[in-house]
């Protein structure tokens, strides 16, 4: 599932991110690589941008991100995709 | 000897710069504060030591403008030592910076900084055991409270043995050089152009393992009220209006301000005006020399001090609580969806509320925007549509002068906004890669917002009120001479086009170059509400005034500053032409 899929309060594992080496680089830079846990603060509404908290850090990521970050949810409160 | 600053973003190098040397650089609370070098020196018993701050970054080894300053400086300087700034409530995401830094071979010191952050929220760091990992002496620093300052200055009088420039740091320099990197990207000891290496993965895993190793949660954290602030502003819903309520606020103060504080100025410039008035006349000889300055200097200073002076004040003020609260920032995010439209992403909002202040900063912070082509959007709309604090000023003496209709106006002002930053994001290829780190909140300390209003008002005494008082007496002069009677014979066509008599376009003219100028013409001619009404818009969204031009051309060259003129030209013949139509006669 991607970053795009979660709901506010769920956490996650980073597995893979496709969009290219420029955005990878970013993402990494500012603690999002694969293996790194995230949890969704808030989405704002209508395809709006995600709030994350990866580690200590807060950050915004647009929706074309959230499309492009594929997360593992984490032994997970019973949800089902 | 020679120190260079280096760590991530918002994590107070500059504020460490100016705790060490004691000097004043813009600190504010969001990301891309510091665009250029900074330095200063600290004087020592013995020695002096020039330390240089510079542009914060995430990764030395990603291939960007930012990285290319660290680089050149390096190259240039050889410092003999690299301070590596950390945030001590996120050492986790920092270490990556400093396990980076160590390859070079440069002698380094670690800086914990925000030491009394971390500690407040019950965290405490294991100085030991990071020092063993890094091999490098880790201090825990406050620059707010300046714990730690003894503690580092008695370090670096030890460290002063010159140490040998390392050989490995020549593999840095060559990064990007080498073609085959491109190709076999996980390959590279060091990621090429913008790829990630298994080394950065290592590095990552090693920042994250120590991180964990020397971090202990001491107590469980206490909530304080800035927090529960922060996630209630962090929601989307209570954050969106909280957010609004805030300009709302923040726009309603700004006008109460100038109306209340226009009295109590006036009473006291009216006296002062007579004696100007009297001694100019008493000193030079009967003419027109005299007449010109006799009027020209006590009318030149009643709108600078009445009206753009408290404007000017009042706009520093709130934009620096703005900036240094973390409020900014969560603008972006509340805001990106809007921008979108304009296809800029959420970060335009900063430059852009920065152009409420003064539009020549905000040029240079458009250097957050992602790419290219969304500097050229953002620059564009700052220098057209956005309204400093000096034409904030001026539009509001103008309305209220002539009653002219600030609804209209701001309508107006909305529309061109939308519809410029629509055709010209569509003319440009983009990408939306909106990815932005959100800072703490902070309750902003006095020193620093009474420094930042003091650096921008500055402007008012050493820049638009000699411009204005000059500029006055010029065309008071050429009022008296009727060089402006020449320009009546176009009075036909200004009327037909724009509903305007001829003089108030030569105003429109005039002040294309330097907007605050404009109330200086205008309020000597009789206008209609409606005629003024044309002429502030045509003034409003024109084009940018000279210092943004300079500042244009130095960002983003000469042919995009034409681009931009041409630009504000068409649009401004373009929305008195529409006004003229639209408005009823
Ligand atoms: N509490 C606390 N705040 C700090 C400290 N150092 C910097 N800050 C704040 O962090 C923000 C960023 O500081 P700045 O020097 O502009 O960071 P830079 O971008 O790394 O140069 C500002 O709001 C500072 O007031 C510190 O030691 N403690
Ligand atoms: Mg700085």
């Amino acid at each position: 599932m991607y970053l795009k899929d979660m709901q506010t309060g769920q956490r996650g594992l980073v597995v893979r991110i496709n969009k290219g080496h420029a955005a990878e680089r970013r993402l990494f830079e500012i603690g999002l690589v694969p293996g790194a846990s995230v949890e969704v603060v808030s989405r704002h509404p209508f395809h709006g941008p995600l709030l994350l908290q990866v580690g200590n850090t807060r950050i915004a990521v647009g929706q074309r991100i959230a499309e492009a970050v594929e997360v593992e949810m984490k032994s997970s409160t019973g949800n089902t995709p | 000897m020679t120190i260079v600053i280096i760590g991530n973003p918002n994590v107070g190098k500059s504020l460490v710069l100016n705790r060490l040397t004691g000097s004043n650089f813009i600190v504010s609370n969001y990301p891309g504060t510091s665009l250029e070098i900074s330095e200063a020196t600290l004087k020592l018993p013995n020695h002096e030591i020039k330390i240089i701050d510079t542009p914060g970054v995430y990764s030395i080894f990603t291939m960007g403008q930012d990285q290319q300053v660290i680089k050149d400086l390096l190259q240039k300087e050889k410092p003999e030592l690299i301070l590596n700034v950390l945030d001590a409530t996120n050492l986790e995401r920092n270490l990556l910076l400093s396990f980076e830094l160590k390859e070079l071979g440069i002698p380094m010191i670690v800086l914990v900084n925000q030491i009394d952050r971390a500690r407040r929220s019950g965290m405490q760091i294991q100085r030991d055991r990071l020092e063993n990992i890094l091999g490098a002496p880790v201090v825990f620093f406050s620059a707010l409270t300046g714990e730690g300052l003894m503690e580092l200055m008695q370090m670096l009088e030890k460290n002063i043995d010159e140490t040998a420039w390392p050989s490995s740091i020549e593999s840095f320099f060559e990064q990007g050089k080498k073609p085959e990197c491109v190709f076999q990207c996980r390959e590279c000891s060091i990621g090429s152009e913008s790829c990630l290496s298994s080394e950065d993965f290592r590095r990552a895993e090693m920042a994250r393992y120590t991180a964990q190793l020397v971090e202990h949660k001491q107590s469980e954290t206490q909530r304080y009220w800035i927090d529960k602030a922060e996630k209630l502003l962090d929601r989307p819903l209570t954050g969106t209006i909280l957010l609004l309520a805030l300009v709302f606020l923040g726009f309603y103060i700004l006008l109460k301000f100038i109306e209340l504080s226009e009295g109590p100025i006036s009473a006291l410039l009216n006296p002062l005006n007579l004696i100007i008035e009297n001694f100019v006349a008493n000193l030079l000889p009967p003419g027109i020399v005299n007449t010109v300055l006799s009027k020209a200097i006590p009318e030149g200073l009643i709108i600078p001090f009445t009206i753009i002076m408290p404007a000017m004040l009042m706009v520093s003020f709130l934009m620096a609580i703005l900036e240094d609260s973390g409020f900014l920032p969560r603008y972006s995010v509340a805001l990106e969806r809007v921008g979108r439209l304009f296809g800029v992403s959420g970060q335009a909002v900063i430059p852009l509320s920065l152009g409420f202040g003064c539009r020549t900063p905000a040029v240079l912070a458009t250097r957050l925007m992602p790419t290219i082509a969304e500097r050229f959007i953002v620059i564009t709309i700052l220098s057209i549509v956005i309204p400093c604090a000096a034409t904030i000023g001026v539009m509001a003496a103008v309305i209220s002068t002539f009653h002219a209709s600030l609804m209209v106006l701001v309508i107006t002002m909305l529309t061109v906004l939308m519809v410029l930053g629509f055709i010209i994001s569509h003319l440009m290829p983009r990408e939306e890669v909106f990815v932005y780190e959100l800072p703490p909140l902070r309750i902003p300390t006095n020193k620093n917002v009474l420094k930042k209003v003091r650096l921008r008002f500055a402007g008012f005494f050493t820049e638009v009120l000699p411009l204005l008082l000059v500029m006055n007496i010029i065309i008071r002069a050429l009022m008296e001479s009727g060089f402006f009677k020449l320009f009546h014979s176009m009075e036909g066509f200004t009327r037909a086009l724009f509903g305007i008599p001829a003089d108030a376009f030569v105003a429109v003219l005039v002040t294309m170059f330097q907007r605050y100028l404009a109330p200086l013409v205008l309020l000597n001619i009789n206008l209609t509400p409606r005629e003024a009404t044309i002429a502030i818009a045509m003034i409003s969204l024109s084009l940018p005034c000279l210092p943004v031009m300079v500042m244009t051309v130095r960002e983003i060259g000469f042919k995009g500053l034409i681009k931009i003129l041409i630009i504000g030209f068409i649009t401004s013949f373009i929305v008195g032409a529409a006004l003229n139509i639209i408005l009823p006669g």
